[in-house]
């Protein structure tokens, strides 16, 4: 029994090594292409920001002290103003709030990954009734409305971003499940895999050292698109005040500004600065996605390339390329060197 | 020989790619001739430009990505090469047309057959929807699709691959064209089906009369139907003979090293000749003779200079500086 | 269609109903012993003997006196006589009254935007595909991906900002009272269209070019297929060839994103209404959760479930419909 556990860890050892190996490739490979790399700094630049939000932010974000401040335009000493109620200092907000959006993204995509790549494996490789009962439940979740059962649950258990968390991750599997599921179909008719069923591998070997690493490009793809995706859900039920009510984040202070009474006193940055918040975020993680996506299908980009070098080329070179592809060039080359002989 | 008689002549078509890392070099300066009511073969690996050149002839390339140059395109002694696009579209169908490789995917998968085979007699005979129903019925009994009334009907899903394939055939054949080119018609159908469907399209080329472009890798295939072969490498003829002539002494190395490759059942005592390595890619092609890394019996000439493509009778041609089988000398 | 397909889709359909009855059901009774407290929670100054007397009269009220497996049971029968329940409001209307009142107001705004952005995706997606690579195109993949990235309703508040606010064209905050009684004249038309015109756009900006970069998508994949060289082959027209081969194959991938777009035409416009003051189903479950109405939260959210699941159903049979390998298996 002893025996068997270990090597069950051992298997998973080396299926994580395998599954973890493309990732260093892939940033090389994003850093390589001039989209990729804008995503990549930004994403850099944002997880920066929210390690050091306290020394970056000029005041304290949560002091509502200051009352003779309210409500003051973009000057030196506030570089976006401050709030109209409270007198919070907007800029030091929206430096904090690049803590949350970046904490509820990271940790839901991550989860998302690991569930998503749980269920579609198995239900794609194992089959039968796993396959049946994981997408069941797949279908099953897809009618729910998520957004009204998000409130429902925060009436239930109260508001937290532990909470959103844990809702988004039941909601969010099920497409990558289904993503993951019919790629594995198609690997476990793959020749090597078959092969390591002939050689009496057993299930979870084939599953965690063949058929994991399969999958982890289309899961590292997803996992990009998915932070972003939940990085915009997130604000919007930080909007409706679904989040933890003490912690400063993007959809709260847009919340905030439109009741504080930003539109109506035409303080616009107040709402811009949220929203050019959640834009960069989310932007930087869809860019890292998509050029994933262009990295692992390149079909689709390439034909749309075809236009521009189209633009771009020579008609003399063409016409030289033609040219050397001419019978009577090779023969006048023959002819010369019969002469040189001669 | 007199051009009347000549079907297709193609002289010096090339073809090219331009792509972000360099300019790809499919088809350079081929010339091919199909006499009325023949079959010619054109024999080559993939990816050494068959499929492109059969293309280049429907004038079906898209430019961009391709870019066509073409000295001579007449089929029937019709020039070709500047014909507007809606002047081709009257011609394919009618006097050109083409069976394709993959019958699961040349297939709209929603449309029914019937409804797909209506479409070319109602584009090119004019006739109406029942019309052109009757003559479909008629063309699919013709190739031997049994119960072509109801299997009309039927998706292209819900027929097995030599069903899909004979389709394609009586598509094909549905306006009795001038010209037929199969692009590798049976690669992808098992060996007892790919006989039946091979037989299907000889007795429809022979009892109509029907110029025969076959594209395919495989010289078996090639073996009963075509009259003359054409053997393509990277983008170029190396050698063009009388089917009989190339069977029984090839004169190019890879057309040896292709012949070696088909089993015999009465050679039971020799192993397969087998070329090594494969197609150089066309955007790095090596100096010289393009066959030459893989050829038993290159020299430094080869590696150094291509060989022009040079008579050596009245029907055969061949590209090399050490043609094999050659009377009174050669390499061997 | 096969009849056995439609059946078996119709008795899944069923089945799903079925759970998503039992978890709706039991959700407001999760950490709770006593439904009544989940109801009607305590209030501070309340004695234990007056809660007591409260929680009796909810359970009397409310039929939770019975075995959890009877409730489940009255419950059941209830819904299928179309009883949602009864809200906690005063006057304890009908949830399904309340439903009733709303719906439409969340239809004029989700149905509106929906017709908006499928037909102009539809013909931005197809210019783009027609125009690949040239200005049309990259415009269109610009602003999707800016669009994507911005939340509907950050735009939302811009709009209502600028167009409300600034300019006064207009309001920002719709009056619900806006009509009194909405009888299809024209002049209560301009009225309500007028109110949601900010919404609306806002809406839609995304979903235009969701809807385009869909289209531009499925068109150009589509374009890369074997079949469309088979029909320009045969000499279709440019025309024919995208119109009956192309487009009815793009349409594929389009319709089930429209199936998605419909189960969530009612829950999708809770946040825009939020802002815009708009009375429909989102600002009435908004207020539901403020007073802690479970009936009426729990009323809406199956409603909404039962609502999906039908258009799942539609989506799946009009899939099965365009698309004839669906019936058998192939693709889900």
């Amino acid at each position: 029994m002893k025996k068997k556990l270990y090597h069950l860890l051992k298997i998973c050892g080396e299926g994580l090594k395998r599954f973890f190996r493309p990732i260093g490739s892939f940033i090389g490979k994003l850093w390589r292409h001039p989209k990729g790399r804008i995503g990549l700094i930004i994403v850099g630049l944002l997880i920066l920001t929210a390690i050091f939000a306290p020394l970056i932010a000029p005041y304290d974000p949560y002091d509502v002290t200051e009352r003779a401040s309210k409500g003051l335009s973009p000057s030196w000493n506030h570089l976006l103003g401050t709030t109209i109620t409270t007198g919070q200092d907007i800029f030091s907000m929206l430096i904090y709030g690049t803590r949350v959006s970046l904490i509820v993204g990271l940790v839901t995509g991550i989860s998302i990954a690991f569930l998503g790549a749980i269920m579609g494996i198995l239900a794609g490789y194992v089959g039968g009734l796993a396959d049946t009962f994981i997408m069941r439940t797949v279908d099953i979740m897809l009618v729910i409305p998520t957004l009204p059962l998000t409130i429902v649950l925060t009436n239930l258990f109260g508001k937290s971003y532990f909470m959103i968390i844990f809702i988004f991750v039941l909601f969010g599997w099920t497409g990558l499940a289904r993503v993951i599921r019919s790629l594995v179909l198609v690997l476990k008719n793959a020749n090597y895999v078959k092969a390591a069923e002939l050689a009496g591998a057993s299930r979870w070997h084939i599953m965690i050292k063949h058929i994991l690493p399969g999958v982890s490009h289309l899961l590292i793809m997803n996992t990009a698109l998915t932070c972003a995706g939940i990085m915009i859900a997130e604000a919007g039920l930080s909007f409706l005040g679904l989040g933890d009510p003490t912690a400063i984040s993007w959809g709260k202070m847009l919340a905030d500004a439109q009741s504080g009474g930003a539109l109506l006193f035409g303080h616009w940055w107040w709402i811009i600065a949220p929203g050019i918040g959640i834009f960069l975020s989310v932007f930087s993680f869809m860019r890292i996605g998509l050029v994933m996506e262009e990295i692992l299908n390149p079909r689709m980009k390439q034909s749309s390339n075809i236009y521009k070098i189209f633009k771009t080329l020579n008609n003399n070179y063409l016409e030289e390329v033609f040219e050397s592809m001419d019978e009577s060039v090779i023969l006048g080359d023959f002819a010369e060197k019969e002469e040189e002989i001669a | 020989m007199n051009e009347s008689e000549l079907m297709l002549k193609l002289r010096n078509l090339k073809v090219i790619f331009p792509s972000g890392q360099g300019i790809i070099k499919a088809v350079e300066g081929i010339n091919l001739d199909i006499e009325k009511g023949k079959c010619v073969a054109l024999v080559g690996e993939s990816g050494c430009g068959k499929s492109v050149t059969s293309l280049a002839i429907m004038r079906l390339l898209n430019s961009p990505p391709a870019i066509v140059k073409v000295d001579e395109l007449k089929l029937d002694q019709e020039e070709l090469k500047d014909y507007s696009d809606g002047k081709m579209q009257e011609l394919r169908g009618r006097t050109l047309s083409m069976i394709f490789q993959d019958a699961m995917t040349a297939l709209n998968p929603v449309m029914t057959i019937g409804k797909q085979i209506d479409e070319i007699y109602i584009r090119h005979n004019h006739l109406s929807k029942k019309e052109a129903r009757a003559e479909t019925i008629r063309a699919l009994d013709l190739v031997g699709v049994p119960e072509a009334k109801s299997r009309a009907n039927s998706f292209p899903h819900q027929l097995s691959g030599g069903l899909r394939q004979r389709v394609l055939i009586a598509m094909a054949f549905a306006c009795m064209p001038k010209l037929i080119i199969a692009d590798e018609p049976t690669t992808a159908l098992d060996v007892t089906i790919q006989a039946q469907v091979l037989n299907v399209l000889s007795d429809m080329q022979k009892k109509h009369q029907v110029s025969l472009l076959l594209i395919t890798h495989d010289l078996s295939v090639v073996a009963n139907m075509a009259d003359t072969i054409y053997v393509m490498y990277s983008g170029k003829i190396v050698e063009k003979a009388d089917k009989r002539d190339l069977f029984l002494s090839p004169h190019h190395p890879y057309t040896e090293g292709l012949l070696g490759s088909v089993p015999k059942l009465s050679d039971t005592q020799h192993h397969f000749v087998q070329i090594p390595d494969s197609v150089p890619h066309p955007m790095f092609k090596p100096t010289g003779c393009y066959f030459h890394p893989r050829c038993r019996y290159k020299t430094k000439k080869c590696e150094e200079r291509m060989p022009p493509l040079v008579k050596i009778d009245e029907k055969c041609e061949v590209r090399c500086w050490h043609p094999l089988h050659i009377k009174g000398g050669g390499s061997q | 269609m096969q009849k056995s397909y439609l059946i078996k889709r119709i008795l899944y359909a069923i089945f799903i109903f079925f759970v998503v009855m039992v978890l709706n059901f039991f959700i407001p009774r999760i950490g709770v012993d006593d439904p009544a407290e989940r109801y009607y929670p305590p209030q501070g100054n309340m004695t234990d003997v007056e809660y007591d007397i409260i929680k009796q009269v909810t359970r009397e009220q409310y039929g939770f006196d019975v075995s959890n497996l009877q409730q489940f049971l009255n419950y059941a029968k209830g819904l299928f006589q179309g009883d949602l329940g009864t809200s906690f409001r005063p006057g304890n209307p009908k949830v399904s009254d309340l439903i009733a009142e709303r719906l439409p107001w969340t239809l004029v705004l989700s149905v509106t935007n929906l017709l908006i952005s499928l037909f102009i995706g539809l013909m931005i997606g197809t210019i783009a595909a027609w125009r690949r690579g040239r200005w049309q195109d990259t415009l269109l993949l610009n602003m999707s991906t800016i669009s994507t990235a911005l939340p509907a309703f950050f735009l939302a508040l811009i709009l209502s900002f600028y167009f409300g606010f600034e300019l006064e064209l207009f309001p920002a905050y719709t009056n619900p009272n806006m009509v009194s009684g909405f009888d299809w004249s024209w002049e209560a038309v301009k009225v309500v269209m007028y109110n949601a015109a900010l919404p609306i756009i806002s809406m839609s900006i995304g979903g235009i070019i969701g809807y385009g970069q869909g289209t531009r998508n499925a068109v150009i994949a589509v374009t890369n297929e074997d079949f469309i060289l088979t029909a320009r082959a045969k000499g279709l027209s440019r025309n024919q060839v995208i119109f009956k081969h192309t487009l009815r194959n793009a349409m594929l991938p389009i319709v089930t994103s429209l199936g998605m777009s419909i189960s969530g035409l009612i829950g999708g416009a809770v946040i825009i209404e939020q802002i815009f003051n708009w009375n429909g189903m989102g600002t009435l479950f908004l207020e539901a959760n403020n007073t802690n109405d479970y009936p009426l939260m729990m009323g809406i959210m199956l409603f909404m479930s039962a609502f999906a699941i039908v258009a799942n159903l539609v989506t799946e049979l009009c899939y099965s419909l365009l698309d004839p390998r669906v019936t058998v298996g192939e693709k889900r």
